[in-house]
This record gives structure tokens, C-alpha cells and sequence, in this order.
């Protein structure tokens, strides 16, 4: 295997928080070469608001924990710098304030010519239990004023706020993988990435 | 004297609390006697005595709580994978440069075939690379790596199998593509850069059909089938430039000084993966072979075979002593161990993947002797009996088995006139065969049977293969049989065209005589009932009544149910191999003690 420093291979970040029922909330943040390759991995051990936190940071608790705690751990934990962090859940658009490059929420599925036209965000649990859904309707942008866009194969959404200003450089930073690369899949890894380390320190 | 009241000793004191900054108030009520004292009245009009007294008013301050909201401390696991390897020089060299080909994944695959680690890749970081990988088809894509047609969806699954695996056994029924599914994975893993020296030991007639495989599914990877001379092999052995030798089983054994642990100055074979095609062959782990590809010094050990059990576990205890010496036993039970090797083992059927494949039809052909062959058949049991009696306590089982092959044999053939009713019964089929232009494969035992067939089936334009015909003639035969119209027949023996051929342009497949185990059968079989297949394929399978072909066909019967207890976990088990009490009770004798191997 190559010794080559590669942190200036250009890079995709994919962040997501896996909440579990019994032990808390995991991030998980995987780096992609842009062949969809893993150039690294890091993961939390789990993290549980108490009490107080949930009456106190109320609506606010969850950007709170998965953006700005979680995500920018995280984030700040990687070697290589990713041309963009894509996230499938709508509160790690919160970190966006504390990193340098554009966060940008992956709609999963990609809206389709069914009857129903509002997109679907599953925040995933694993251990069997119930899913937390956010449905995000396209006719107003979306609960926290979602801007909704289309890029290659991949619909996106990025926060009110920043989106004046992220979603040129995403265009331009990803427009060519987005085109062949699926940006929702990786999550599916980070997702069994997380259960396996869970399952190693059991 | 007056009675004038004492003074208060203590005011009497009205006392209202308001919050501060309110004036505190105390009311004194003031008592002047009734009487007046003439004597002294200037006293009694003095104003009394004020006692005051000063009470202490503390207010209690509320108490409050502070709630820390401390930032959560989280911790982080880290994780960096090596980089994406480089690709084998050799084999870089070797690919055609696809200029079309993007710089990312080369197109968007379908499927996601995705790779889990082995259970005995034990390090989470080794799990969690595994995990991470891409699925397959995206791996694949991002290669580059074309194929002749698109892949199924469980031979990807196959590849997956098979690629992460240091240890595996690709069982899957004949005809699925096994061949296909290794070269494939072996081809991920040269691109990859995590092999760089493979050895794959098939059977000598296989090593051209392999070839061909490499170059139809990896046309970029030099391949080097090592034979020839001593010498040349030597020298072939030692050629590093060529990552993938193939070599027969005789010459890896022929070879087996290089093999072992290197001496006078030599160099030890070392290689990164060892696939042995057909590995049915090392069952036996007494055996030279066996003994030789244990020793070959190597990372990785795959076996390639539709039949990992022919008689008995003990077949695939054998395997397993290559792949990972120790982890199997004869003592363990078969469900126990279809449990052990769950992790090791792949093995599919047609029926379960491949659905849309076209039926495989079986006709039992059950005949009656001729009058000519009844006869005969009856001396010689007869004879047979009265010898294996007479020789009691002595008889042996090779006694017993030359009066079984004795009377398999008349069954195919009368000796003294030739009669058969098998015989009959085939021409009968192969006429329509031939008027419908399809082509029919024949098996049998003896080389002997299959050339007096060829005699008699000459209008059907018969082919022939098996060990009477050179290695080097035999591709020609199976090109002939494809290509020429008017060859509707090969004729086959079980051990010369059981394995490894692809015949899927034959619709029909007669057994003309049985075998002794069920699995090389179905090898049989599947030769032409494979991927590719345009139609249906009808097996007649020959049993003569009342003979012993009926009774060793109940046995036939009994080894399914065993390879269906390991490799369906299926409860119960019972010792189903064909031991030496069960040839001899096909004629009712009684047997010392102790199991044989009877299929070869």
C-alpha cells in the first residue's frame, strides 16, 4: 500500500448520527476519495443529553448536539480537507458556522414522478426501534427554511443562510462526481461502520 | 396607696411586616392612672418610663439552583485507511488504455454487491475497511474492468465472497460460473495491488479451459500455464514477471522440491493465493496431493468445487487441511460442522439463483434385460455368490467388487452376443436427437463400453472423449462437437469429461450406466446444463430392473440426503457413505467391519 500524503487528494466528507435508543446518539464521518475509496474514518463513542439539556436547548437540542458538538468534532477530527461534508440529516446543518467548507444535506430518496412530492428524511435508529421522519415540502422550501436544489443524480438542500453562498462552490466543487455518484449511498457504510465498532466494544 | 398599674414590662407591640425598604412601626399604647395622689401629684404627672426593645427582622434570601449545561465531552475513535492501491505493474502494462474510460467511476453500475469482512478478520480497523469499500459494482466500475456481458447478481455476490476471504470454498452447483467468479475476484485483487503472485492447480485437461476463462474475463492479466519439461518447467516456476501460473496437479506434484522448504541454496515458491479447481482432489489427506499443495507456501487458499462432499465429511475434512489446517475434525457431526464452515463456505444451487435458467428434465429409463443378458446375468450372480461363499471367511472386498462391476457391465452389454437393451433404447433416442439437429452427450463408466457404442452409433457421427484420447486432441473433439452438424453424439467417460467442460449447445445427456456417487453425476450433468443453455435439458438416466444397478441406486438415493444434512444444516443425521456392509449386502453377505472409499 502507498505511503503517499494524501490530504490533498480531493475528498468528499459524509456526517451523520446514528441515534440509538438505549446508548445515545453516534456520529460517524467518512471520507471518500472521489472514487467513493475510504481514505479515513472517525466515529464517537455515544453521547446522551440529559434532562436538563433537553428542557433547556428544547427545539434547539438537536442542530446543537449533531452540528455544532458532533459534526464539529469531527470534522475538525479528519486529515483531509473535503472539497464539500454532505449530511442525510437536517440538524448537522448546524455545523456549518464551525467549518470551513459547505455542509449540504442529501434528500433521500431523490424525489420521484410519484403522487407523493414531498422528499422524506429518515433520521435512523439502529436496534429495531421507531424512526424519527422529517418530511420537507417542496412547496416552502422545508421546516428551517430549506433551499432545495438538483445537482447531477443527487437532490440537495442547504440551510437559508448559507445557501446564497455555498451553493455556487458545491456546483462547482462537485457538479462532475455528482453526475455518476450516488451522494446518498455512503451513509448506508457509516451507518454499518458505526453498528460494527458498537458490536467491538460490547 | 395608689394602685396606679405598673409600666408595661414589655410594649405591647403591633407588628406588621412589609417587604423593606417600609419603616418599621411599633404602637405603645399609654395608660394614665385614674387616681391622682394630692401628695404627689407632680410624680404622678410624670410621664412613665418607654421601654423599648429592638427585634432582629431577618429576611431569608430565596434560595436558587444553578444548572451546569456543560458541554458534552465527546469522545472520538480515528480510523485512516491506506491509500487506494497502485495497480500491478505487470498487469498495468498489460490493459488496453480506455480513453473513453472518466476519471472517476466509470459509469454509474446497478446492484450494490457490497463486500463484508470475513469472520476471521478480527482487527476493527481491518473490519471497518472492508465496510467502508464501495459496493462491487462501483469497485469494479472505477477499474474499468469490463466484462463479455454483465455478470448475475449472485455472482457478484460470489466475487464479494471470495474477495476479502484468506480461506474459502466456492461450492457452487456446476454450471454457475465458479470459473468466472474466481477470475474475477483474482483480477480485482491484482488491480487492487494485494496479490501479485497467484497458483491456480486444476486438472490437466481444465488448464487450457482456464486459460481460455482469463482471456474472455481478464484479458489483461498474463497467465502462464506452466508444463512442458522439467526444465522448462523450472525455469516457468521461477518467472515472477507473469502473475498468474496455471499448473496441473501431476506437475505440482512432479515439481514438489520447490515447494518445500528451500535447501542448498534454493529458493522457496511463495505465492499470494492458491486456487485449487476441483479440489475434490485432496479429499483424501493421506494422499501425495494433498500432502504437495499443503506445503505450497502461500497467504491465501481458495478451493474451486461443485461437490465438496462425494462420500463422506471426511471429504471435506481433507479440503479444509488445506485451507485452514485444524479447523475441521472427523469426530464433528454434520449439522455442527455445516454450522463451522458457514463463514468459509459459499455454495448456491440453480434453483436458488438461477430461476430463469431453462429445466433440467430427468427420465428415468428403467429397462428390462434382454432374454440374452438375463441369462447371463443370472449365471454369473450365480457363479459369483457361490464363489464369494465358498471363499468365506476370506473374502474380501475386492471380491465382492469384481462381481458388482461383473454384472454392471452385462448389464450394459450381453458378453457373448452383445444384446443390450440400454442399447436399443438409446438408438431409439437419438434418432429423434438427430432429426431434431440437436446433439446429446453420453456418459459411461468404461472406456470400453463407450467404444463399442461408438460402433454402433456411427450414423449419429460420434465423437469421443476420455483418458484414451491425447490431452492435445481434446479440445479439438469438443470443437468438432460444437462446430460439425453432423456430430450429434459425444461419448464420454465420467472421469475424462465429469468436470471443468463447457457443453451447454447439448440438450440431452444420457447415463448410460451409473456411477457411484451421486455428485460426479450431477457433474456429469451440468456440463450441459449451465449458463448459456438455450433450452431445457433432458437426462435419461439408464437402470436396469432387478439388478444391481436398482440397489446401488437406492444407495445413490441415501448420499443426496448426506450432502443435503451438511449443507442444509438439516437435523438428523445418519452415516450415509458407502461402507463395506452395504456392497456387502447388495448380495446379502455378511462384511467385516470398517468404512470404504469406493468412488474414485
Amino acid at each position: 500500500m502507498s505511503s503517499v500524503d494524501n490530504r490533498s487528494v480531493p475528498a468528499l466528507g459524509f456526517l451523520t448520527v446514528v441515534d440509538h435508543p438505549q446508548h445515545g446518539l453516534f456520529g460517524g464521518y467518512l471520507v471518500l476519495n472521489k472514487c467513493g475509496r475510504p481514505l479515513e474514518f472517525h466515529c464517537t463513542a455515544p453521547i446522551k443529553p440529559n434532562r436538563a439539556q433537553q428542557i433547556l436547548y428544547g427545539p434547539t437540542l438537536a442542530p446543537f448536539l449533531y452540528g455544532e458538538q458532533i459534526g464539529q468534532t469531527l470534522v475538525q477530527k479528519g486529515r483531509h480537507e473535503p472539497l464539500v461534508v454532505c449530511t442525510d440529516l437536517e440538524p448537522v446543518l448546524a455545523v456549518r458556522p464551525h467549518v470551513s467548507m459547505p455542509v449540504v444535506l442529501v434528500l433521500s430518496p431523490a424525489p420521484t414522478a410519484s403522487n407523493d412530492t414531498s422528499a422524506c428524511i429518515e433520521i435512523p435508529h439502529f436496534g429495531g426501534q421507531e424512526k424519527i421522519i422529517q418530511r420537507v415540502d417542496p412547496s416552502h422550501g422545508g421546516p428551517g427554511g430549506l433551499v432545495r436544489f438538483r445537482l447531477g443524480r443527487n437532490e440537495l438542500a442547504l440551510s437559508e443562510g448559507t445557501a446564497a453562498a455555498d451553493q455556487p462552490s458545491i456546483a462547482e466543487r462537485v457538479a462532475e462526481l455528482a453526475e455518476t455518484f450516488d451522494l446518498g449511498e455512503p451513509f448506508g457504510r457509516i451507518r454499518e461502520a458505526i453498528e460494527e465498532a458498537q458490536r467491538a466494544v460490547r | 396607696m395608689s394602685t396606679r398599674p405598673d409600666p408595661p414590662a414589655a410594649c405591647e407591640i403591633g407588628l406588621s411586616w412589609y417587604a423593606s425598604p417600609r419603616p418599621q412601626v411599633y404602637s405603645l399604647e399609654l395608660e394614665l392612672g385614674p387616681e391622682a395622689a394630692p401628695w404627689d401629684w407632680q410624680r404622678q404627672l410624670a410621664w412613665p418610663a418607654i421601654a423599648t426593645q429592638t427585634l432582629p427582622l431577618t429576611a431569608t434570601a430565596p434560595p436558587a439552583i444553578s444548572v451546569p449545561i456543560a458541554r458534552p465531552r465527546i469522545r472520538v475513535r480515528s480510523f485512516e485507511f491506506p491509500a487506494p492501491d497502485e495497480v500491478l505493474p505487470a498487469v498495468a502494462a498489460a490493459q488496453a488504455p480506455s480513453p473513453t474510460a472518466p476519471d472517476g467511476p466509470a459509469a454509474t453500475p446497478h446492484g450494490a454487491t457490497r463486500i463484508r469482512p470475513p469472520g476471521d478478520v478480527i482487527k476493527l480497523e481491518d473490519r471497518l475497511l472492508y465496510l467502508l469499500q464501495p459496493a462491487l459494482e462501483l469497485l469494479l466500475a472505477e477499474r474499468s474492468l469490463e466484462f463479455p456481458f454483465p455478470p448475475f447478481a449472485y455472482q457478484f455476490q460470489g466475487i464479494a465472497f471470495l474477495y476479502p476471504r484468506h480461506a474459502a470454498i466456492l461450492a457452487d452447483e456446476m454450471g454457475l460460473g465458479k470459473t468466472m467468479q474466481a477470475v474475477t475476484a483474482v483480477r480485482l485483487l491484482l488491480r487492487c495491488g494485494e496479490i501479485r503472485r497467484v497458483l491456480l492447480v486444476c486438472p490437466k485437461p481444465l488448464v487450457s479451459n482456464w486459460q481460455r476463462e482469463f482471456q474472455q474475463w481478464a484479458p489483461e492479466v498474463p497467465v502462464l500455464a506452466v508444463e512442458g519439461e522439467q526444465e522448462k518447467r523450472a525455469w516457468q516456476w521461477q518467472f515472477a514477471e507473469i502473475p498468474v501460473k496455471i499448473a496441473n496437479y501431476e506437475a505440482v506434484c512432479r515439481d514438489r522440491e520447490l515447494f518445500e522448504s528451500a535447501g542448498d541454496g534454493g529458493r522457496r515458491l511463495r505465492f499470494d493465493l492458491v486456487i485449487l479447481d476441483e479440489s475434490q482432489r485432496i479429499k483424501n489427506r493421506q494422499g501425495t496431493t494433498s500432502q504437495v499443495v499443503r506445503n505450497i507456501d502461500r497467504s491465501r487458499s481458495w478451493a474451486l468445487t461443485g461437490t465438496p462432499i462425494e462420500n463422506s465429511p471426511e471429504d471435506l475434512v481433507g479440503i479444509f487441511e488445506f485451507l485452514a489446517p485444524g479447523f475441521l475434525n472427523s469426530d464433528m457431526k454434520p449439522r455442527k460442522m455445516g454450522r463451522t464452515i458457514r463463514d468459509y463456505v459459499l455454495r448456491r444451487t440453480k434453483d436458488e439463483v438461477l430461476k430463469e435458467l431453462p429445466p433440467k428434465l430427468f427420465r428415468d429409463a428403467d429397462l428390462e434385460l434382454t432374454p440374452e443378458q438375463r441369462e447371463s446375468y443370472r449365471l454369473a450372480e450365480e457363479e459369483g455368490l457361490l464363489r464369494l461363499t465358498r471363499m468365506e471367511p476370506s473374502v474380501t472386498i475386492q471380491h465382492v467388487f469384481e462381481l458388482v462391476l461383473r454384472l454392471k457391465q452385462i448389464c450394459n452389454f450381453d458378453p457373448a452376443t452383445g444384446a443390450s437393451s440400454k442399447l436399443e433404447r438409446l438408438e431409439a433416442d437419438l434418432e429423434e436427437v438427430a432429426q431434431s439437429g440437436r446433439k446429446a452427450i453420453i456418459f459411461s463408466q468404461w472406456v470400453g463400453t463407450i467404444e463399442i457404442l461408438a460402433e454402433h452409433l456411427r450414423r449419429f457421427g460420434p465423437l469421443q472423449y476420455h483418458g484414451r484420447i491425447p490431452s492435445a486432441r481434446r479440445d479439438d473433439v469438443i470443437r468438432r462437437f460444437r462446430d460439425d452438424p453432423d456430430s450429434h453424439v459425444i461419448l464420454m467417460s465420467y472421469g475424462a469429461g465429469g468436470v471443468g467442460l463447457n457443453l451447454q449447445f447439448a440438450h440431452y445427456v444420457f447415463l448410460f450406466d451409473r456411477w457411484w456417487n451421486p455428485a460426479i453425476e450431477d457433474q456429469a450433468v451440468n456440463r450441459a446444463h449451465r449458463i448459456g443453455v438455450a433450452g431445457p435439458v433432458t437426462v435419461t438416466r439408464f437402470l436396469v430392473l432387478d439388478t444391481i444397478e436398482e440397489r446401488i441406486d437406492r444407495i445413490l438415493q441415501e448420499k443426496r440426503e448426506l450432502f443435503e444434512s451438511v449443507f442444509s444444516d438439516a437435523r438428523g443425521h445418519r452415516h450415509l457413505g458407502l461402507t463395506q456392509a452395504e456392497i456387502f449386502g447388495l448380495f446379502d453377505l455378511k462384511s467385516p467391519h470398517g468404512p470404504i472409499d469406493l468412488a474414485a
